[in-house]
């Protein structure tokens, strides 16, 4: 069972209590909303931190070596999370397991280029190793879910690239992008 | 020359794999410059700064 709040389209807000712990929230037709018998904080989209950065200018990325992509510009930054003038990273504040996701741009795409999510300085997880050589610009995608702490993890987005040269990335919101949200507390 | 560049020329031996696995040569966009970050070749020794200089 669970202790109810129930908004009636009769008596107005009615409630009924239990000890199980459990509480759901209830309209006139039905439950809604079950907060189980758990530790931990249920979340609500107010304060579930989410970002979306991109590059408005491009990065210089040397053969062979990872390189942090500078993201300049931002489309939301729900909780100013993100970083986008020093230091180009996503530090969450509220604690929990994110969805990030990242893609980066090259044009001159002889070998091959990848991206990389990257934790606290180190690498983190690779994404899609794209080699096939193309004028209209070669493309990698990285995707995974992240926990943070809520106060010194970060993540920021990396490319690598064995072109033999240096080249730099193709900005634009739609092209060399970063971001993520929160989908479940800690 | 890239500090990529460099190591090639005094390892001519390692392969693009080898940036991908035991090296990892970085660069964190704060106008310092590409470095090495990872050095866990199993045979060649790390290059000194006078080598890479």
């Amino acid at each position: 069972m669970a202790s109810i709040i129930t908004a009636t389209t009769s008596s107005g807000l009615t409630q009924q209590a239990d000890n199980s712990g459990v509480l759901q929230l209830a309209s006139g037709t039905g439950n809604l909303v079950t907060v189980p018998s758990v530790t931990g904080t249920a979340m609500v989209s107010g304060n579930m931190p989410a970002f979306s950065a991109y590059q408005t200018s491009g990065t210089s990325v040397s053969n062979g070596t990872f390189t942090k992509i500078a993201l300049q510009a931002e489309e939301f930054d729900t909780a100013n999370c993100f970083d986008s003038t020093t230091n180009y990273r996503f530090t969450p504040n509220v604690a929990g397991y994110y969805q990030i996701n990242g893609c980066v741009n090259i044009s001159t795409a002889s070998q091959g280029l990848l991206a990389s999510i990257y934790k606290n300085g180190s690498e983190y997880k690779r994404g899609v190793w794209f080699g096939n050589a193309s004028s209209i610009g070669n493309q990698s995608i990285v995707s995974s879910i992240v926990y943070f702490n809520g106060s010194t993890d970060y993540v920021e987005l990396y490319i690598y690239q064995n072109q033999g040269g240096t080249y730099n990335t193709n900005s634009g919101s739609n092209i060399t992008y970063f971001n993520g949200c929160m989908i479940r507390g800690a | 020359m890239t500090l990529y560049d460099k190591i090639m020329t005094l390892y001519s031996s390692l392969t693009e794999q080898d940036f991908l696995t035991v090296i990892t040569l970085q660069n964190d966009s704060d106008g310092k410059g590409d470095y090495i970050a990872k050095w866990e070749h199993p045979t060649l020794p790390r290059p000194t700064d006078e080598e890479l200089a």
